[in-house]
């Protein structure tokens, strides 16, 4: 039996030291390699200068064309993160900051998201390889249920998060696989689906009274000297008398409600997101009412 | 609690603390704690059917009793179909009620005749297919005078609960099994290895492929008709793997958790993918199983004697029961049958005993008449996987036919947002490695078995799907 607990006490050590030299391989290649995603991207840049710059959801990352502020003279970049939320928006916001970036307009999308305040695993899982290399982000997960476990045990979080940051990731990202993360100034436009669901059942949903990084965004904003714009972006015809949108502005009088400016469904991809040629509309709208005034 | 679980994780050493340091004395004591184990272990799932369980114990372990007591032909006949007609009649009521019902429903609405089913709304108690199985086999042993009946209720209960085989088997023989439990076990620490050897590669067939390949096979089925060729040929050949992964994986980690405690448990599978046809795939795949029909239902039957139309009937009758016997649905019919046919032309040219042992390859031409077969009865395989994973018949037809003429077979993105070939070279790699251990139980022990064990679990830790967590597919038989 002796010979047996000290067989079980090495698979054990074993076990612990695999984890540990893992966890030190995954990340060190995370931090050394091209970044595939925005969070990467900036965690492992320095001071940048924008005249705009957008956070949100996908309703961030499929509605501003990049492009069109761009040739208005406004340098910009959309950092929107599919399936993200507030949470994730004023955590790189936060990480940005840090880095020193010069902010003059910072353009929130502010609508769907505001029901919750809680983190969207998969896009906050893009943080964690760096959450022993930065207190911003350490401080910000801290307030999470599962923070010890993700910080102090090795190779937790990979393991936790293994389709967003696990073996498959780490191997993109060895081979330097190409991703339209980062490409059109952050814009992914997406095409015209004929088979795309136009209904979208929002008359439950209701936004937070004070969405706590929401909040956060808007004050980070006041403390740097950041113009902040906080938007509700369009969706299709379906949701109309669906009131979410006006409980937003009771809520929120200061958030700009764009639902109605691009409505008819041949401007969407699916009720929630805009295809290309409605977020050019909707975007030269926004333009113009922000910048060319 | 799964044996992949965190909980389970806790509980199996507390057991192994407590079976070898505080109840190791005799083997009352020893059998005492896995029997608590055990019904804790099965209490995790739904206390309720717990009763179930002790109830269907108990029930097996009195018919037997009286079974022996009695000479008498016909009161012995009376308990024995006494026995066997209760823990038919749980399975019928449990698992297979609802779905004769709403059959009959079905049938009767085509001949214009409506009707209401009355349906039952019962969750099918975890593992019931696999202790009725235990306490049939030994009651119509006792019938039979092939074994004693076991008069300590203990003992008999171990051999039905014993947790490592309680939710999915390997169905255990009283021949087997019972002797074990009927004496004090001693410690002994090369079983004990290797037990830690075959759970560990149980663990990486579970959660390295049998999860990995889900999540590809599951993209890919459940979007079948916008797949082309080349994704439903993956699809097949990815639930293949996450079948074999994800029940080999299971009796892998059962064994081996089981010599823990100084017991051996029937090999269940028997790397059934090097078949060289499907009679030698059916004798390395589930064994426990196939051969329980065997000795139950074909060789009472008359087996492979008698004529050749009745040794046809009997191969029809045991293989689409063996499909019933995993789940109500059209589905595993019709995976029985599709077997059954594959097996007659075998049966008819007396070939289905061609290849008894496990192919060893030499330089020359029969082996790469071997490889070929290999192959040959892979594809058999994964054609008839594609009924068994589908939701139904017309599912299944529609899918193979677009496998066959759609003709496309560049790469796809998935639904689950990869391509449809990314996962091949982790199975690859995975054959490549079993087949180069197919004379042994489990890759890991032999030579260099410290690395291959450390490899093994830098795999657990790194290639393992944890964030999409799947149970275990044959939980729901």
């Amino acid at each position: 039996m002796k010979s047996f607990l000290i067989f079980i006490v090495k698979i054990v050590l074993i076990t612990v030291l695999l984890a540990v030299v893992l966890d030190f391989g995954y990340t060190a290649i995370y931090l050394n390699s091209k970044s595939r995603d925005k969070v990467a991207d900036v965690f492992k840049s320095k001071a940048r200068s924008y005249d705009v710059v957008i956070l949100g959801s996908s309703r961030a990352n499929n509605h501003f064309v990049t492009r069109i502020f761009e040739k208005n003279g406004l340098k910009t970049f959309n950092y929107g993160m599919s399936g993200g939320h507030l949470y994730e928006a004023s955590l790189l916001l936060k990480l940005m900051i840090e880095r020193n970036y010069e902010i003059k307009n910072l353009i929130l999308e502010a609508d769907l998201n505001l029901s919750n305040d809680k983190q969207s695993e998969g896009v906050a899982a893009k943080f964690l390889p760096y959450i022993h290399r930065s207190e911003i982000i350490k401080n910000h997960f801290e307030q999470e249920s599962n923070f010890n476990e993700l910080y102090y045990i090795p190779f937790y979080r990979y393991l936790k998060f293994d389709s967003k940051i696990g073996s498959r990731e780490l191997f993109n990202t060895i081979i330097q696989k190409k991703t339209v993360a980062n490409e059109n100034g952050g814009y992914y436009a997406l095409g015209v689906n004929k088979k795309g669901n136009m209904k979208n059942n929002i008359l439950s949903l209701n936004p937070l009274k004070r969405n706590k990084y929401y909040e956060e965004i808007k004050q980070l904003c006041k403390t740097n000297n950041i113009r902040f714009i906080p938007i509700m972006t369009p969706m299709c015809e379906n949701v109309i008398g669906m009131n979410y949108f006006e409980k937003v502005k009771s809520a929120y009088p200061e958030i700009h409600n764009y639902e109605n400016v691009v409505i008819e469904n041949k401007y969407f991809s699916s009720c929630g997101h805009m295809n290309d040629n409605g977020a050019k509309k909707f975007t030269s709208i926004v333009v113009r009412d922000f910048f060319k005034k | 609690m799964f044996f992949n679980s965190l909980t389970f994780a806790i509980f199996l050493p507390i057991v192994f603390f407590l079976y070898w340091f505080v109840f190791n004395k005799t083997k009352s004591s020893q059998n005492f704690i896995l029997i608590l184990a055990s019904y804790y272990f099965y209490s995790c799932w739904d206390w309720r059917f717990l009763f179930l369980l002790v109830f269907s114990t108990f029930l097996d372990y009195a018919t037997g009793i009286q079974i022996e007591k009695t000479e008498n032909a016909s009161t012995r006949k009376f308990w024995f179909w006494l026995s066997v007609g209760i823990n038919l009649g749980f399975l019928a009521v449990f698992k297979y009620y609802n779905f004769f019902a709403s059959s009959l429903a079905t049938l009767l609405s085509d001949f214009g005749l409506k009707s209401s089913p009355f349906l039952l709304d019962v969750v099918l108690p975890v593992g019931i297919s696999f202790y009725t199985f235990h306490g049939l086999s030994y009651v119509i042993d006792i019938y039979y005078k092939r074994i004693k009946a076991e008069y300590n209720f203990v003992d008999y209960s171990l051999f039905v609960s014993y947790f490592p085989l309680l939710v999915a088997g390997p169905i255990e023989r009283a021949t087997h099994l019972l002797p074990q439990v009927k004496v004090r076990r001693a410690f002994d620490f090369e079983k004990a290895k290797e037990g830690v050897y075959q759970f560990t590669w149980g663990l990486v067939k579970k959660v390295v492929i049998a999860d990995g390949c889900a999540t590809y096979a599951n993209a890919i089925f459940d979007h079948y008709p916008a797949m082309n060729s080349w994704s439903l040929i993956l699809g097949a050949v990815y639930f293949a793997f996450q079948i074999y992964g994800d029940f080999s994986g299971y009796s892998d980690m059962a064994l081996g958790m089981s010599k823990l405690f100084g017991i051996d448990l029937l090999r269940n599978f028997n790397y059934p993918y090097f078949s060289r046809d499907i009679a030698e795939f059916w004798r390395r795949w589930h064994i426990s199983l196939s051969s329980w029909f065997r000795d139950y239902v074909y060789i009472p039957l008359g087996g492979s004697k008698g004529s050749k139309s009745k040794q046809v009937r009997n191969v029809f009758i045991i293989f689409v029961l063996s499909g019933f016997w995993h789940g109500a649905n059209w589905t595993y019919l019709a995976w029985g049958f599709i077997n059954a046919l594959y097996f007659l032309p075998l049966l008819l040219l007396n070939k289905n005993r061609s290849n008894i042992e496990m192919v060893d390859l030499k330089w020359n031409l029969r082996s790469i008449k071997e490889i070929a077969s290999i192959f040959y009865t892979f594809l058999l395989a994964c054609l008839a996987w594609i009924f068994f994973r589908a939701n139904t018949i017309t599912d299944a037809v529609a899918y193979i036919k677009r496998m066959f003429s759609n003709g496309n077979f560049a790469s796809q993105y998935l639904a689950n947002e990869r391509y449809n070939y990314e996962l091949l070279a982790i199975v690859i790699v995975f054959v490549i490695v079993e087949w180069n251990n197919r004379f042994s139980i489990e890759p890991i022990s032999g030579r260099k078995s410290g690395l291959k064990l450390a490899l093994a679990i830098a795999a657990i830790i790194a290639l393992g799907t944890f964030s999409d967590y799947k149970e275990f597919i044959y939980f729901q038989f």
